[in-house]
């Protein structure tokens, strides 16, 4: 019985525009903590070794800083740790792997797979990986990994590839995309007994049986991902696999794609919803708002969001969909009567015609409110 | 606001004063100078603005004089709904009371009270509007500031139909204003934060382009690192395959080599043989050259003997036939010359005939020009004695004539004789004899005395009477005078001259007539030449006959002498003729006789040299023989043959084998592929030399982490973007509400303009005439009055007229805010100081418009300037 665990997808070096300067040095070490705790799994599991299937880093060009930390993190990883280069790192002539800093400074346990050779681990157990050599290669090099491999005899197997398999893409014909079928194949004729795969974010089963996994990254880097915050162990037995996500991550990308307002009520219901949002400071929220209110309204809720948005990682509201119409009572307190007066009306006159001059009056009713409130 | 009644004490130079206000209409407060007016104006002002423990200056100035007390100020009013009773003292024993007795009771004490009438006054009145209006003494009075007169906007808002603007709302647009600022100029150009986002913002996407630059220059040094690293593999392939083909060429080039030598040797020894054979084969020629030279000289030599002894033999005989011909030709020759001498004597015989004829012509003509000459000889001697030329004649004629007349006349007056013949007889009348014939009537006039004598007959003298001798006088006169005319051209009378005249025009007639015979006769020749040729011919003519031959004869005249030239000289021709011809002969015999000899001469030569050239060849051949004979020649041609055939047949082989190696295809297989290295070599070189500097530069820029600083960069360019857009979206924002705000207020403003000229208009109109317009700013200012047509700016009106306009805008004002409630009291001190009397009392009707419909107070120190204001509240001070 063998155990291991099966990472990929770290993107160390990755920046997030909606993040402050502050927040994306938390989220960034938030990515090399999860290194240290896929370390510390590793070991409290009894793993054999780690594989990271590509992507460790977000591109070849990362900060000499950001290297030297990952590899100080690495560092404290105690069992072997395989790196695959991915499409964001090939192995190419500017490949993080051969810089000065990487070379210098790996720990002797980390090993980058630099070609599609077996390497064995022991006796029992050998891995081959399918290393990028470029951003483009014309067929992903897992293809010609397997193409050259003969079923294995008397070890167990495991093969490190990385690329988006054709279930997950829109035109599997395109450079680089894995074929499951191929896998399953490889899989079926004994040449591997498992694949390790990166690229996707989510922890992932790929195929019919259990021997095909993308681990996802085990710090959620983007809404879209559906079970990012992973690692994954992987078991060997006698030619059984079993697999078990282990949680890493302790960030979180949340995004609403439609809340409607148009009342107070539905107002007060957002409030209710990010107050109910656990763990704020590392949780990023996206609300695409859909709906009208009145200019009062807005304000409650622009007042409010003012107040919370801070607290999160990042906020992003998108109000692209959401009118604000200004109503009687948004004025009637201000007792205006002459020019101020007609101005206001010209203004909500043109807020009702729309297009673009409409968001600029709505803006300058704003202020003046604001300004009358001040001057009252 | 009304002002109902106002007493000070201890107040400047006055201890107390007291004035009752008209609520209504005009208060005329009149009083001397220093008499307290302009304090009482004053002292209103002070009450409200200054506290009771105000040490402001305006508070010190009003200090009683040399009394320690201090200055008193109390003021009865009613505004809005307020009605009250206000006290302050200041400086000594401060006190300050309000008594409000409408709407209901209040009393303040302190600042409490000095704070409530402050926000009566404040919510009841403009103030701004009733600081504006007054008129101080003193000041020069101009448009009042009205910018900022809320009662008065309100007033004209309502005036001009509009809701009035609530009074925040200058405040706001006062704020909207302050925002503006914030991010425009006035001007509206954009202000700093504006202009350094905008920069912030290029600088973040420049920074961008610059990173992401970067970056693709680096994954195109990987890509070329990529390449490189393939086609160095590739070109050292190609290396070890060329090099193995440079190998292999050179093996069979060193074959070639070998093969070559061979055939050059084989060439080599060819040609040596070639040239042992050319030799050989030059000396039989030259042998065979010599015996062919000696047989040709030979037969040449046999040859032109044969054609020598030919050439002399035609010669002989063409030398007969040139002797024959000479012959015919010396015949032809004396043939000619007898004919010849025959033509020229028949010629002479011919000249002799013609120079007799002409001889005979020119002694002819000879003798008629003699003649001529003659004659106009002795016509010259005519002419040298006659003198009775054409003029002479006339003179003659006339003194003939005057003659005749006198004795006409004298015949007529003078007695005269008849005369009768009887017959024929013989007279002398005067000496003069003279015949009668029979039958004949001559008279004889008498002038003086004439004597007739009858010849033996009778004499009988006949004198005139006294009365005659006139006559006679004048007829003696004529006579004489004709007589010394006859005598000065020697003749003896008329008649006498006239037969002069006529022989001097015959002689003339012979003088020109010489020169004609002369032309006529001399023709193309002189005199001279003439008597020359003519003795020429006489000496010639008798010699020829002496001198010629005298066989054959001569001929009888000159026509047979002419037809015998004729036939002498045909004869002449016939002879040249035969002799031209035997000449021809001559000659054409002789240009054979020429060529004949040339020809001998040319075969007489060519034989000399034949001979010699035949010893030549003769000679050379011995010799040559001699060294070596003509078989042994044979044989080392024939050896030399042979020879060359052998090696001939080696080059071949020597050719075919190194043909069968194809030398051309292999050096230039072994050159391409040698050259083919070099270039894989070169280029392997510099692809290893472009690798190293394309790995340089990625190990020099593949770890300055481009792609995280270009994320940097992009957040920071999102972040500014966002900024950027949020920045100027305010901007735009508050622009729009500016200007939004601006064009509504000033709607506004120019809406409330218009009542406030018509009220300026209406009351200008008192003063000025019914053309009277005035233009109002919208800052409420004068701009100009016009009058007649005529505009002019208000600041270019006379002192007087701007005062009047002044005040007429201040009531103006007045009148409008009063209308709205209580409006504001006017105060004027001693206004209209610059206005004449006549303008003065049209003001009064003005001020007494005015007054119907706000209250007005002047303090006065010249009552009469209002004497003409209407009904007034006349309050005396002082």
């Amino acid at each position: 019985m063998i155990k291991f665990l099966q990472t990929s997808d770290w993107q160390l070096g990755m920046t997030r525009h909606f993040f402050s300067e502050g927040t994306q040095e938390r989220y960034s070490q938030a990515r090399l903590d999860a290194i240290r705790t896929m370390g510390r799994i590793a070991r409290e599991e009894g793993c054999l070794f780690m594989l990271v299937c590509g992507d460790a880093f977000e591109s070849n060009q990362v900060d000499r800083k950001t290297v030297v930390r990952a590899l100080e993190a690495l560092k404290e990883v105690t069992v072997p740790v395989f790196m695959l280069p991915g499409n964001h790192d090939p192995l190419n002539a500017a490949s993080v792997y051969r810089s000065s800093t990487f070379v210098e400074r790996k720990p002797d346990q980390v090993h980058v797979i630099e070609t599609a050779a077996p390497i064995n681990i022991n006796e029992d157990v050998e891995i081959v990986g399918a290393p990028w050599m470029s951003k483009k290669p014309a067929v992903n090099p897992v293809e010609e990994t397997l193409a050259a491999l003969q079923p294995a005899t008397g070890v167990t197997r495991i093969c490190v590839a990385h690329g988006i398999v054709d279930q997950f893409t829109p035109d599997p014909e395109a450079q680089g995309v894995v074929a499951v079928e191929m896998l399953e194949r490889a899989v079926s004729e004994g040449k591997v007994h498992f694949v390790a795969l990166g690229d996707r974010h989510s922890l992932t089963r790929i195929g019919n049986g259990d021997r095909i996994w993308y681990s996802g990254t085990p710090e959620s880097t983007d809404f879209a991902e559906v079970q990012s915050g992973y690692a994954n162990v992987v078991e060997v037995d006698n030619g059984r696999i079993s697999t078990k996500a282990v949680r890493v991550g302790e960030w979180c990308f949340t995004e609403r794609n439609r809340v409607d307002l148009n009342t107070p009520d539905e107002v007060q219901a957002l409030r209710r919803f990010l107050e109910d949002i656990e763990n704020k400071e590392r949780t990023v929220v996206r609300l695409n708002c859909v709906g009208s209110l009145s200019l009062s309204s807005r304000d409650e809720l622009q007042a409010y969001l003012d107040t919370v948005k801070d607290v999160f990682a990042a906020f992003d509201m998108r109000e692209d969909d959401l009118l604000v119409l200004p109503d009687e009572a948004d004025f009637g307190d201000l007792g205006f009567s002459g020019f101020a007066d007609a101005t206001i009306k010209r203004l909500r006159t043109q807020i009702s015609e729309g297009g673009g001059e409409s968001v600029v009056a709505r803006d300058a009713l704003m202020l003046l409110m604001r300004l009358a409130r001040g001057t009252a | 606001m009304k002002f109902l009644r106002l007493r000070v004490a201890n107040y400047r130079g006055i201890t107390t004063a007291e004035v009752a206000f008209a609520p209504d209409g005009i208060t005329l407060i009149q009083g001397p100078n220093e008499a307290g007016k302009t304090s009482l104006a004053e002292a209103i002002g002070l009450l409200f603005y200054y506290t009771d423990s105000s040490k402001h200056r305006a508070i010190e100035a009003v200090k009683p004089v040399n009394r320690d007390e201090g200055p008193e100020i109390e003021l009865q009013a009613r505004s809005g709904p307020y009605e009250f009773t206000y006290f302050k003292r200041f400086h000594k024993r401060p006190e300050t009371r309000l008594a409000v007795t409408r709407p209901k009771p209040e009393n303040h004490t302190g600042r409490e009270a000095h704070d409530r009438a402050d926000a009566i006054l404040r919510e009841t009145l403009d103030v701004d509007l009733w600081k504006a209006l007054i008129i101080q003494q003193g000041d020069a009075i101009d448009q009042p500031d009205l910018t900022k007169q809320t009662s008065l906007s309100v007033a004209l808002d309502t005036a001009a139909g509009g809701r009035p603007a609530n009074p925040r709302e200058e405040g706001l647009f006062d704020k909207v204003r302050e925002e503006y600022s914030l991010y425009y100029t006035e001007r509206g150009a954009e202000k700093k934060d504006l202009v350094e986002s905008k920069k912030a913002l290029a600088e973040a996407r420049a920074e961008v382009a610059r990173i992401e630059q970067a970056i693709r220059d680096l994954e195109s040094d990987i890509e070329q690192a990529a390449n490189l690293q393939r086609e160095l593999r590739q070109l050292k392939n190609q290396e070890e395959t060329l090099e193995n083909e440079v190998a292999a060429h050179t093996t069979s080039l060193e074959e070639i080599n070998t093969l070559e030598s061979a055939l050059e040797k084989a060439t080599l020894k060819l040609e040596t043989v070639r040239v042992s054979e050319e030799m050989a084969r030059r000396d039989k020629d030259t042998r065979q050259g010599l015996i062919d030279a000696v047989m040709k000289a030979t037969r040449t030599h046999k040859d032109i003997g044969e054609s020598n002894v030919t050439s002399l033999s035609a010669l002989n005989r063409i030398d007969d036939e040139l002797d024959k011909a000479r012959t015919g030709l010396n015949e032809a020759d004396r043939r000619r010359k007898d004919a010849d001498a025959l033509a020229v004597l028949r010629r002479e015989d011919f000249d002799y005939y013609n120079n007799k004829l002409h001889l005979d012509q020119l002694l002819e003509r000879k003798g008629r020009i003699d003649d001529a000459r003659n004659d106009a000889a002795k016509a010259e001697e005519v002419l040298a004695r006659n003198k009775v030329n054409d003029h002479v004649l006339r003179k003659i004629q006339s003194a003939e004539k005057d003659f005749l007349t006198a004795g006409a006349q004298f015949e007529t007056g003078a007695p005269s004789v008849v005369l009768c013949g009887l017959g024929e007889c013989l007279l002398s009348i005067d000496g003069s004899e003279t015949r009668l014939d029979k039958g004949e009537v001559r008279t004889i006039s008498v002038a003086d005395k004439s004597t007739l004598i009858i010849p033996g007959a009778l004499s009988v003298e006949i004198v005139a009477g006294s009365s005659i001798e006139g006559l006679s006088k004048k007829l003696q006169d004529a006579r004489e005078a004709l007589e010394k005319v006859c005598k000065a051209a020697g003749v003896d009378g008329p008649d006498e001259a006239r037969t002069a005249f006529d022989g001097r025009r015959e002689a003339l007639r012979q003088i020109e007539n010489k020169a004609q015979v002369e032309k006529d006769n001399l023709r193309d020749l002189t005199y001279e030449e003439l008597e020359r040729k003519l003795l020429g011919l006489q000496q010639a003519v008798p010699d020829y006959l002496i001198k010629r031959v005298t066989e054959p004869s001569v001929c009888t005249d000159l026509g047979s002498a002419k037809k015998e030239w004729l036939n002498a000289e045909a004869g002449l021709k016939e002879a040249n003729s035969e002799w031209e011809a035997a000449r021809e002969a001559v000659e054409a015999v002789r240009k054979v006789r020429e060529g004949l000899n040339i020809k001998y001469q040319e075969t007489r030569v060519e034989f000399d040299l034949i001979v010699k050239d035949l010893k030549y060849a003769q000679e050379a051949l011995e010799k040559a023989r001699n060294g070596v004979p003509d078989d042994a020649l044979d044989v080392n041609l024939a050896d030399s043959i042979r020879a060359v055939a052998d090696e001939e047949a080696n080059v071949v082989s020597a050719e075919a084998l190194l043909k069968a190696k194809n030398p051309e295809r292999v050096r230039l297989l072994a050159e391409t592929a040698k050259d083919s290295l070099q270039t894989t070599q070169n280029r392997r070189g510099a692809a290893h030399t472009e690798f190293t500097q394309v790995q340089t530069r990625l190990k020099i820029h593949g770890e300055e982490g481009w792609h995280e600083k270009l994320h940097v960069a992009q957040s920071r360019l999102e972040r500014l973007e966002h900024e950027n857009r949020a920045l100027f979206r305010r901007a735009v924002a508050v622009r729009c509400l500016l200007d939004f705000m601006r064009e509504e207020r000033d709607k506004v403003r120019r809406a409330y303009v218009a009542p406030i000229k018509e009220k300026i208009e209406r009351l200008g109109r008192l003063v000025f005439d019914d053309t009277f317009q005035v233009d109002i700013s919208d800052e409420l200012q004068i701009i100009s009055r016009s009058a007649n047509g005529a505009t002019v700016p208000f600041d270019s009106l006379s002192g007087g007229t701007r005062e009047q306009l002044s005040l007429i805008f201040r009531l103006a004002c007045s009148m409008i805010v009063a209308k709205d409630g209580d409006g504001t009291p006017l105060i004027l001190d001693d206004a209209l100081g610059y206005t004449d009397a006549a303008r003065l009392r049209l003001m009064g009707a003005v001020l007494a418009r005015a007054a119907k419909e706000c209250q007005i107070v002047i303090f006065t120190c010249v009552p009469d300037r209002y004497c003409n204001v209407g009904a007034a509240t006349i309050v005396p001070i002082g």
